[in-house]
């Protein structure tokens, strides 16, 4: 009786594969794994929700010829004028990209079973995303305008708010692995919540360079 | 399973069929008689604009499609409801079709061919219907507001916020509603102060959203015959608790009965002197305010020597005035206009002493109230 | 590697109330989203009455506060919608899907519980309206203005309320159509290709996409509405007294954009569940698996190239490309509907009710397909939009196909989850009554709307030449309510005392008919070889084995 005893959900297996995905947690039959897939489905409706927001801003912005000065006071619209200094922005924008960078490297730690390596890499992960927290606050607090003045200033809270919650849901997430990881419970065969939570801070990271680019460049 | 021969049906399953049958013959019979007023009814009314025809003649095109598609796929659903009854005893399986690729190109081509026909006609008589004339006879803006319409009529060359000449604020009625010439184009703005409205006239099977922050505008042509005839419209998009009583009429009249009338209304509108503040107020000043579109009192007091209204009109945006009836719903009184936020006093000549009712006569459903005088 | 059978003695087996609150096995799970979704279904039914009884005669004689039927059909619609036909048919997908595929369980069983207790939640926010000075009353399509606080628009928590309430359902779809992804794509039983999924799995997958893709944009909808109305914000309001800047359209895009879609997500498992039926009880297979798989793919991409149909007297959309759009979706849903008729074509069909109701969604559905395209041609819908004529054709399409398919599927399955057939002669009797008062209460919308009567009104006059048709209407929506009446006796009946089912007594074709009714806890003790789409089939004729 030639049964088919293969488990019909997923258990880890490292296993050398040449596709894009290789280095990925495989389950026995090949592909990704369910808590990976499942990553991913998410963060296409993230994307999702992002675009009706960006819908949104762009749609409000098409309908002013003068954006951002769309303010009948001068002086807040000299506040709007975000293209004027983006430099603070641009250093939040290093910070996190730098942090997607220690968070890829806390996975390929992982992935050749270096433990100590996950948990500094994670460590540095959440520490710059805490910088980025705080930087996005302060920013917020000497701005100079708040989310009810002008279609401006509700758009560029939104987004920016929402964005800066996320990556306070991602530095929750990173907290979790970091104490997991400290905790041993990773190993290069069984390490799912580090891909998956890795993969969300990219996105956290890919959201917010449109948005920097969005609201100080364009 | 059993080879049983089919067995009498039930007592109940006879019944069943006997009503459904007496049911049916009722049924005919009422249809037959009706049958004028049933076929009608798949139908808009009569289009009373040129461009309600060019959408009634569409709407005709889609109607054949529409029935001769159902008659074909529901024939073929009843056609295999019938012929395809599984006598009882018969275990063997039908043929075991798994499909057939003709079948399925035939019956993609051909709705994909048929769709886009209608898609075709339809860009074509929305082309025409969206058409707006260079030169129109007449321009009037309609706005929407909460819970009612009023028309700005407007010079020859202006555009969606040019001030009007004269306004009409009573939305029905032989003395106001939407009176236009026909047998010349007239281009209507449409505006919103608050909500989005819909100037909706199902006799010119046509509407148009009312959008706040934007004015939308479109061609109506009554055709020259159809002089003399009162249209009903209605607002047609959810806008509070007075949507249901958003109504309106259009009058179409001939253009030499149109001209006289404009001219009157230019006439009533200049000569009407702007309501001085009355610098000696006749009698005490009675405060009130309208505000949401209510009165901030309901009972009044007031001597019988006479009084001053001294009206709060915090709504922006939105007129409302102060008018006196009496028992027999008579006028007494009827102050001017006045469109928020603004305050105004209205002095209001001696009335006999009695009961009365007041009330905003733009917005009489929600600011109404008792006037005692003594 | 054995499988061992879990006795019903073992001490760590948890039974009764405590297992209900707690379980995450996707069929409790499932019944719990069937029951909690037909509870929804009569209060938004008897809200649906309370507008019935108000337009049966012109005059304002049971609702003297036109704030309250706004609330009404308000309610009625966004119960319906979110607490009823959605979550109803996400209890079907979650019950029969892992079963139909051979799986244990849902990729994420505490996930899928989680999904299941947001919703009541939901509905009592929802409904808490009513308590803190009126619910929502600005449509189920909550346009702004009429949205936003301000006077005479919508003050008062019951907005905000809505709102929230939205805001938990949408987040409970989102994670559940992950989950049915993850399942679908990860756990399927060996031999069962893509290609071999019954259909109901397939409509289950592109709604699940839809679902993932198109819920997230109501979601930031939803929160730009709730800033603009309790932070000051300016993404919907024209003008008013804070300032304004924003835009009405705006709302009505991102809120369509989302709002399309959800309709193919409200009937397509619908199809699906009928797709299963026709076959069995016409014994042979559903005429033209692949067209009608892609078909299924065709619509979910379709659909969401079309929402600006709902905008056409705007006068800001792009009129043409959502016309030809909305023409085009009408070639992928014909490929379906010749491919169910043609499954019929040449059969042997049996009467049982199951199939009575997916003969009522082929015929209603059909109308509802045909008064749509009357829509599509945009200067006709100039002339329809906002009248009863989109009253006619949304429930066509939502209650003559999705709910005709819901009983479809609930007298079909119910042997399986129960273990007890419905008795059939009840289940005749509320089809006759549900079709001919379904039928009664919304043919003549069509004649309505055509008259010219809009939507959403408390009352009309009384010389428009309504009263009868409204009067009639009226007589449908009662003879609706009496229909269910049979419907909740013989669902209490049968399970006391119905005919034992067995685990196939319909000679079906697909997994969940290979194991017991109702299926122990992992479903499957054995598995039969799965060489086709079919699989009890060929069991049952000799063509595979079990293992």
């Amino acid at each position: 009786m030639a049964a088919d005893t293969r488990a019909l959900t997923s258990t880890g297996h490292a296993s050398v594969d040449h596709s894009p995905v290789g280095g990925l947690a495989h389950d026995a039959r090949g592909g990704i794994s369910n808590p990976i897939l499942g990553m991913i489905l998410f963060i296409c409706s993230e994307v999702m929700f992002f675009s009706g927001l960006f819908a949104a801003y762009f749609s409000v912005r098409a309908s002013y010829s003068n954006w951002p000065k769309i303010s009948a006071d001068a002086g807040l619209n000299e506040h709007f004028n975000l293209h004027a200094e983006p430099f603070y922005a641009l250093g939040l924008t290093i910070i996190l990209v730098i942090s997607s960078f220690t968070c890829q490297m806390g996975v390929w730690a992982i992935r050749r079973n270096d433990r100590t390596g996950l948990t500094r890499a994670i460590g540095v992960t959440l520490v710059l995303g805490i910088v980025f927290l705080i930087g996005q606050a302060y920013d917020y607090a000497t701005l100079g305008f708040g989310l009810s003045d002008t279609p401006f200033g509700t758009t560029f809270y939104t987004l920016t708010g929402f964005h800066g919650a996320h990556v306070f849901g991602g530095a929750v997430m990173l907290s979790v692995i970091l104490y997991r990881g400290l905790a041993g419970q990773f190993s290069s065969r069984h390490h799912d919540a580090v891909e998956a939570v890795s993969l969300y801070w990219h996105f956290v990271d890919v959201v917010w360079i449109a948005l920097f680019s969005t609201l100080y460049i364009l | 399973m059993s080879t049983a021969p089919r067995s009498r049906p039930s007592s109940l399953a006879i019944v069943g069929w006997l009503v459904a049958a007496a049911i049916g013959i009722v049924l005919a019979a009422w249809v037959v008689l009706h049958a004028g007023t049933i076929w009608n009814s798949f139908f808009p009314p009569e289009a009373k604009s040129v461009e309600g025809q060019e959408i009634r003649n569409l709407y005709d095109i889609v109607f054949i499609f529409a029935v001769v598609i159902f008659a074909v796929v529901e024939g073929l659903i009843i056609w295999s409801v019938i012929r395809y009854h599984r006598k009882p005893g018969d275990d063997d399986l039908p043929p075991q079709t798994h499909g057939n690729n003709l079948a399925e190109i035939t019956w993609t081509l051909i709705p994909t061919v048929i769709v886009l026909f209608l898609f075709v006609v339809s860009w074509q008589t929305l082309n025409s219907v969206e058409a707006v004339s260079p030169d129109p006879g007449l321009k009037v803006r309609a706005v929407a507001g909460q819970f009612q319409w009023s028309f700005d009529y407007l010079p020859a060359d202006a555009d969606g916020n040019t001030k009007a000449l004269f306004t009409v604020t009573a939305p029905v009625g032989p003395d106001g509603g939407l009176v236009l010439p026909a047998g010349e184009v007239t281009h209507l703005y449409l505006k919103s102060p608050d909500v989005i409205h819909a100037f909706y006239v199902p006799q010119f099977l046509f509407k148009r959203d009312v959008v706040p922050g934007l004015i939308n505008q479109f061609d109506l042509d009554i055709p020259a015959s159809d002089a003399g005839q009162t249209y009903r419209g209605q607002c047609a998009e959810l806008c509070g608790v007075g949507h249901r009583i958003m109504l309106f009429e259009v009058h179409a009249v001939s253009p030499a009965d149109f001209k006289t009338w404009m001219d009157k209304q230019i006439a009533a509108a200049n000569a009407t002197p702007p309501p001085a503040p009355s610098g000696a107020a006749a009698g005490p000043s009675i405060p009130l305010v309208a505000q949401n579109v209510k009165f901030d009192q309901t009972t009044l007091t007031a001597p019988a020597s006479g009084f001053t209204i001294h009206y709060d009109n915090r709504d922006n945006g939105t007129p409302h005035d102060f008018v006196v009836l009496d028992n027999g719903g008579a006028k007494v009184y009827g102050s001017p206009t006045i469109t928020g936020p603004k305050v105004a006093d209205f002095p209001v000549p001696p009335i006999p002493a009695g009961t009365y009712k007041f009330e905003c006569s733009i917005h009489p459903t929600l600011m109404f109230g008792t006037l005692t005088v003594q | 590697m054995a499988t061992t059978t879990l006795t019903p003695a073992a001490s760590a087996y948890r039974t009764g109330l405590y297992e209900w609150l707690t379980t995450t096995d996707h069929k409790k799970i499932g019944i719990l989203y069937i029951v909690n979704s037909f509870i929804f279904f009569f209060i938004g039914g008897l809200f649906a009455l309370g507008v019935r009884t108000e337009l049966a005669q012109p005059g304002l004689q049971f609702v003297h506060d036109e704030l309250l039927y706004n609330q009404l059909f308000t309610m009625h619609g966004t119960v319906m919608i979110f607490l009823f036909i959605i979550p109803m048919l996400v209890g079907f997908g979650n019950y029969v899907a892992p079963l139909q595929i051979g799986a244990p369980d849902m990729a994420f069983p505490r996930i899928n519980a989680l999904s299941f207790w947001m919703l009541p939640l939901a509905g009592i926010l929802l409904l808490m309206g009513f308590l803190t000075g009126g619910a929502a009353q600005a449509g189920w399509t909550s346009y702004s203005p009429l949205a936003q606080d301000r006077p005479l628009a919508s003050t008062g928590p019951g907005e905000d309320l809505w709102i929230m309430a939205l805001l938990l359902i949408g987040t409970s779809s989102i994670l559940g159509g992950i989950n049915f992804l993850v399942t679908i794509f990860k756990m399927r039983a060996p031999g069962m290709t893509m290609f071999r999924m019954p259909i109901l799995v397939w409509t289950v997958l592109v709604t699940s996409v839809l679902v993932v893709m198109a819920t997230p944009v109501l979601t930031s909808a939803l929160i730009m509405l709730f800033i603009d109305r309790n932070y000051g914000g300016h993404f919907f309001d024209p003008g008013g007294p804070n300032g304004g800047g924003g835009s009405a359209i705006l709302w009505q895009n991102v809120f369509w954009f989302y709002s399309h879609p959800a309709v193919y997500i409200m009937v397509l498992p619908a199809m699906g569940m009928i797709s299963e039926i026709l076959p069995v009880f016409s014994r042979k297979p559903l005429f033209g698996y692949k067209a009608f798989v892609f078909a299924t793919a065709g619509i979910g991409a379709l659909g969401f190239s079309v929402w600006a149909h709902h905008m056409f007297t705007t006068g800001q959309v792009f009129l043409p490309f959502f016309s030809l759009m909305t023409f085009l979706i009408a070639v992928p849903t014909g490929v379906k509907m010749f491919n169910w008729i043609f499954t019929l074509f040449r059969g042997k069909l049996t009467f049982s009710t199951p199939l009575l109701f997916a003969l009522g969604f082929l015929s209603m559905f059909l109308i509802g397909g045909i008064n749509g395209a009357f829509s599509a041609a945009v200067p006709v819908d100039f002339a329809l939009q906002d009248t009863y004529w989109v009253v006619a054709h949304l429930h066509y399409v939502l209650f003559g196909g999705s709910v005709f398919g819901v009983m479809a599927g609930l007298y079909y399955w119910f042997p399986k989850m129960t273990g007890r057939m419905l008795n059939e002669t009840l289940g005749k009797v509320q089809f006759v009554l549900m079709f001919v008062g379904f039928n009664l209460t919304f043919f003549p919308m069509h004649q309505l709307g055509l008259a010219g009567m809009p939507r959403r009104i408390a009352d009309y006059a009384s010389d428009a030449g309504w009263n009868d048709l409204n009067l009639a209407a009226t007589i449908g929506g009662f003879t609706i309510a009496a229909s269910t009446l049979p419907l909740i006796w013989n669902v209490f009946s049968s399970l006391r005392a119905g005919k034992p089912a067995g685990d196939d007594p319909w000679e079906a074709n697909t997994l969940e008919w290979a194991t017991s009714s109702p299926p122990p806890p992992y479903n499957f003790d054995h598995l039969p070889e799965i060489r086709s789409e079919r699989p009890l089939f060929d069991l049952r004729h000799g063509r595979t084995v079990v293992h």
